[in-house]
């Protein structure tokens, strides 16, 4: 999952990043409303998170902008000011949800997690797809209800996978959002990485969850739980 | 506290009576007094002139009423002749008719000891005409004869060649004072007609005169609700000299009360982004631990502290004068919108009955900071569905003319926890279990505009916030 940060408070930024890398997020930063508006637009992010007292730009303007934009990501708000008024101005300009400083990080990752989710069509955080399972708040994946371990990588083109089954997803899209801008894109990384993902999910060759579309990219092919 | 705090606020939070806007027509209304005051020296005035006039007209009528005694007096002692039996009667001819003919009005005698002569008008009176005088001497005095009251001019005459020597003769006339009375209430009567009605027209050109001087203070203070109530913003121009600066100064201070308040929570909300962001920081930052989590929770009661002082501080509590209403309808959908997509990871359902009139009269971000305190607390507990009704109250004390009811279907709030939520703005630190400082600062709101704030339970089976506020 690729995540922009819009902060211009350089500590909380950093601490931020630092943290969403360590929870298996691509973070790309921004220090203010100009550099955040031509990341968000640019990037192929999936959520991005924006504080609203910006220098330049203003975060309101930002996330309008954006809107304007067509980028459909869904956007978190940080705000320190904390009133309703913000909040509905905030959500009106096109934002999805908000958290307000000083927060904890789990409550900024829960929130994105579920941003994340409810734009893929999930319901709950549990992401079921007939055998396997994907716990998004724990990262854990139970195949038949037998754990499977994965590498963070594995998890993350998993989870992505997941959140959009049914929809084909590019091999340039998932190496965006996996790495940072500066990855040769041309390795055959994400063809090793899936390969890895398949022989732990099916050993058997059975259930085939990940089809390949050649030319186009990966499908997740199991069709996700009605419940969920 | 406890319990019994529930009881004891709500007994003190009846209806307030609001400082009283100026009333249209008092007893100490400016043209009141003033009319008050013009005619009571009005009438002194011409109480006098009627008496000063009255007594003139007197004095003017009792002259021409003794000239005609002493004229009707000369001519009878002119044309008194001795008669043969030894008295004195005057010569036919020479009389006026008028004592000729019977009730006439003019009556006279002539007297001495032993003769008298009657004047043929007093035939059937019962006429007396007084004593003989002493010679020389002579008398005005009144009678009635029958029913009429005349005055009676007696005088003692001695004739020179009067056969009985020593022997006087007193003349009298009498003069029917009933033409004269008659006159004199005629013109009394005429007087005060006439008094009345010149008082009357002063007294009306006078009110006609005020109302039109009056008339921009009257304007001024129409002009002065419809800031109070929120139809316009501040007061017109056009106003004559002597006014002009008063409005101009009630525009600044108003206009002034507004930037004012703009001004303070602009640095209020400054204030909170330059101590929230180094907090978040500090949070974010925070190393595992026991250490970590000593400073996070401290972290957290400082930011708990900042949050509820500075929104408290913020809330205006309706001092912004000439603010438009707030159409409480909009307000509520846009809250609706923005609390769907915050809580779309919920299956809950916002009903809203908001009355489309229904309009609350303060600060808007006051009334949004309320609802949306509520609304938020009510998303957060509910199982499924919230309702927000909102209303004016026809006939309700002016603080309490709109109805705001949030509730939910939710485990409710228990007795113990109602009576908390009134007491949080003493002890921000001190959480109520699984309510935010939102209840507290939405108690504090409803406080500050002099409102109502009771918590009961819904038939929807949650917790029902009724609230009653200023508006429309």
């Amino acid at each position: 999952m690729r995540v922009l940060v819009v902060e211009d408070e350089a500590a909380l930024r950093e601490t931020l990043k630092n943290r969403l890398a360590a929870s298996g997020f691509t973070v790309d930063v921004a220090a203010d409303g100009n550099e955040g508006l031509f990341a968000g637009q640019e990037n192929a992010l999936d959520v991005a998170i924006i504080d609203l007292g910006l220098p330049g730009l203003a975060g309101l303007e930002v996330i309008r902008r954006l809107r304007a934009a067509r980028k459909t990501y869904p956007i978190l708000i940080l705000t320190a000011r904390d009133n309703w008024q913000d909040k509905v101005e905030g959500l009106q300009a096109g934002a999805d949800d908000y958290v307000a400083k000083p927060f904890h990080f789990e409550e900024v990752l829960a929130r994105l997690q579920a941003l994340l989710r409810r734009a893929g069509g999930w319901a709950s955080p549990q992401l079921k797809c007939g055998p396997i399972v994907l716990d998004t708040r724990a990262q854990t994946i139970t195949v038949q209800d037998a754990s499977v371990e994965l590498t963070t990588f594995e998890y993350r083109i998993l989870e992505h996978l997941m959140l959009r089954a049914g929809e084909v997803v590019s091999k340039a899209e998932l190496t965006e959002r996996l790495y940072d801008q500066d990855f040769e894109r041309d390795s055959n990384v994400i063809e090793v990485l899936m390969g890895r993902l398949r022989r732990k999910l099916d050993p058997q060759d059975q259930l085939r969850p990940i089809e390949t579309l050649r030319g186009r990219g990966y499908r997740f092919a199991l069709a996700r739980d009605a419940a969920s | 506290m406890g319990a019994a705090t529930v009881s004891r606020w709500r007994a003190t939070r009846r209806p307030r009576v609001t400082p009283a806007p100026l009333k249209r027509h008092t007893v100490h209304s400016l043209s009141r007094r003033l009319l008050v005051s013009v005619s009571v020296p009005l009438a002194l005035f011409f109480g006098v002139m009627m008496l000063v006039l009255d007594s003139g007209f007197r004095a003017l009528s009792e002259r021409s009423l003794q000239e005609v005694l002493d004229s009707q007096m000369v001519s009878l002692i002119a044309a008194a002749e001795p008669q043969p039996n030894g008295g004195y009667a005057p010569v036919p001819h020479a009389l006026d008719p008028r004592l000729a003919t019977p009730r006439s009005g003019l009556y006279a005698e002539i007297r001495s000891q032993r003769h008298q002569w009657r004047s043929p008008s007093s035939a059937g009176l019962d006429a007396d005409f007084g004593t003989l005088l002493p010679s020389g001497e002579r008398n005005l005095s009144y009678a009635s004869f029958g029913h009429d009251r005349v005055a009676i001019e007696s005088r003692a005459i001695q004739f020179e060649d009067d056969p009985n020597g020593t022997r006087g003769l007193t003349f009298s006339v009498a003069v029917s004072l009933s033409p004269y009375e008659e006159q004199l209430w005629r013109f009394r009567q005429e007087l005060i007609g006439w008094f009345i009605a010149l008082m009357l027209i002063l007294l009306v050109t006078l009110a006609a005169l005020l109302r039109w001087v009056l008339a921009p203070v009257r304007r001024m203070q129409r002009e002065i609700y419809e800031v109070e109530g929120g139809v316009s913003e501040k007061l017109g121009t056009g106003y004559p000299r002597e006014l002009s600066g008063v409005a101009t100064n009630l525009n600044a201070l108003l206009l002034g009360e507004r930037k004012r308040v703009a001004r303070y929570r602009d640095t209020l909300g400054n204030l909170a982004h330059s101590l929230k962001t180094p907090l978040a920081v500090m949070r974010a930052s925070l190393p595992g631990g026991e250490a970590g989590a000593t400073i996070g929770a401290e972290i957290d009661r400082m930011s708990g502290i900042i949050a509820h002082q500075l929104k408290r501080a913020a809330a205006s509590g309706g001092a912004l004068l000439g603010a438009a209403p707030v159409e409480v309808a909009q307000l509520a959908a846009e809250l609706r919108a923005t609390l769907l997509k915050v809580y779309a990871g919920k299956d809950l359902a916002i009903e809203l009955a908001v009355a489309p009139e229904a309009q609350f009269i303060g600060d808007r971000s006051d009334l949004t900071e309320l609802m949306g305190n509520l609304l938020d607390n009510a998303c957060k507990w509910c199982r499924s569905r919230v309702r927000l009704g909102a209303a004016p109250v026809y006939g309700a004390g002016p603080r309490e003319r709109l109805s705001l009811v949030v509730e939910d279907d939710g485990p409710g709030i228990s007795e113990q926890d109602r009576a908390r939520v009134g007491q949080r703005g003493v002890r921000a630190d001190e959480n109520v279990p699984g309510h935010g400082l939102g209840l507290a600062m939405v108690h504090d709101t409803v406080e500050l505009y002099g409102g109502r704030l009771v918590i009961d339970t819904s038939p929807l089976g949650g917790a029902r916030f009724s609230l009653r506020l200023p508006g429309r």
